[in-house]
């Protein structure tokens, strides 16, 4: 039901790719309506998801996928996936202690606040995938 | 029909900002000095509407001091709570200073009760305190004119 | 890859931080900044900030260990225009900047430096 054609898919394997998935997020959610603060904040939640991907995946290599969601107002979806090693625990990786450190800490907390809904798919050896919406208001 | 209900959802999208703005007008007070009367009750969307709002202000303005008068907001909890210190932190990311009035002694111990002390955040119990204040901050002093108040020369 | 630029100005020094700045970037600027202090004697710094739209936890935490680093080396930090939408996700990221000077611009930002900061007593 969506079009496809909107999808973007970029690849992440270094710091230029940070850069390019949240500017391209950024530019998507601009073109859906979003103003400027919601722009940030997905910009933001990209950069760190794709952050997390660099740093803690196999080979540092991964994808977001970028897609505009169309039911109600509409709204942005952003699937950040790589086979790298897995969350061992998730439901610690989402609490307030793996915010902040010194480079620890993969900013979970911060994203999902910035973000309407985050759902993340991990296992130890199975990779990670984590899906963040945002709604127009 | 699609075009009915786009006009229709983008009407109630305006309204809502206006009723936004109404409710919480960010005014200048004077050169440099904001005031934010707050009425009613604050939830989130309400917070973050009046936060960027704020902020766009401060910048248009120059201001660097703000007053937050939270007097007729009825329930202060640790949400509303949680939703003044982010304005009070993104004010001063610009370089603006939020002071907090209007608390009164009910609200205080509500706060000292949640355990939470508005973490250095400067109060007044008034407006005119906080206005005050802030002529304080900026080097101001109002000082009473020669003629008297009603027309006579001294 | 583009480099902070750095400009001295009377005994402070101006960095102008661009929009999409790459990490090794940021890391080299740290360097470049510290490095600069120590053969200026400079005693403050100004970090502008007006063109980034985009600050995430990795930047916010380069910022912080920056300003430490400087004050460590005796200057203060003024950091300057950081636009709305960014203070916003600071906040909501739970990194407000505590303890860092800010001001609107660079023109209040080297008022601040030049007078000595005072901050009870402010002009325009």
């Amino acid at each position: 039901m969506s079009d496809a054609q909107l999808d973007l898919r970029i690849p992440i394997d270094g710091e230029d790719s940070i850069i390019a998935a949240r500017q391209r997020a950024r530019q998507l959610a601009q073109s859906l309506g979003f103003g400027a603060l919601d722009q940030s904040r997905i910009a933001t939640a990209v950069s760190e998801l794709a952050r997390n991907v660099v740093r803690y995946a196999t080979d540092g290599k991964g994808e977001a996928l970028i897609r505009p969601l169309p039911e109600g107002k509409g709204g942005l979806e952003v699937v950040v996936s790589d086979a790298g090693p897995g969350i061992a625990d998730v439901d610690q990786a989402l609490g307030d202690g793996f915010t902040s450190g010194r480079g620890l800490g993969m900013g979970l907390p911060g994203t999902r606040r910035l973000m309407d809904e985050m759902e993340i798919d991990s296992g130890p050896g199975r990779g990670t995938i984590v899906t963040i919406r945002k709604w127009r208001r | 029909m699609k075009d009915q209900e786009r006009s229709a959802t983008q009407l109630i999208e305006e309204q809502r900002a206006t009723i936004n703005e109404l409710q919480t007008p960010v005014i200048e007070v004077w050169d440099g000095i904001l005031a934010l009367p707050i009425v009613g009750s604050v939830d989130t969307a309400r917070a973050q509407d009046m936060n960027e709002r704020l902020l766009d202000r401060i910048i248009q303005t120059r201001s660097e001091i703000v007053i937050l008068d939270i007097t007729a907001v009825p329930v202060v909890d640790t949400a509303v709570a949680k939703h003044l210190l982010e304005t009070v932190s993104s004010a001063r990311l610009l370089g603006a200073e939020v002071l907090i009035v209007g608390l009164s002694s009910k609200t205080a111990m509500t706060l000292v009760h949640l355990g939470l002390d508005l973490g250095g955040v400067i109060t007044r119990t008034t407006l005119a305190k906080g206005l005050e204040l802030a002529f304080e901050r900026l080097g101001l002093r109002v000082v009473a004119s020669e003629s008297s108040r009603d027309g006579r020369q001294s | 890859m583009a480099r902070v630029p750095i400009i001295r100005v009377g005994d402070i020094l101006l960095a102008t931080i661009q929009e999409d700045l790459h990490d090794s970037d940021a890391l080299a600027m740290q360097e470049a900044l510290t490095t600069q202090l120590e053969r200026t004697g400079a005693r403050g710094v100004l970090l502008d900030f007006t063109t980034v739209q985009t600050v995430d936890s990795f930047l916010g935490r380069m910022l912080n260990d920056v300003v430490a680093a400087i004050r460590l080396l005796g200057a203060t930090t003024v950091v300057v225009g950081i636009q709305p939408a960014v203070a916003v996700t600071l906040v909501e990221l739970g990194l407000e900047l505590k303890g860092i000077q800010t001001a609107l611009d660079a023109e209040r930002g080297m008022r601040l430096l030049g007078m000595g900061i005072d901050t009870n007593r402010r002009h325009r």
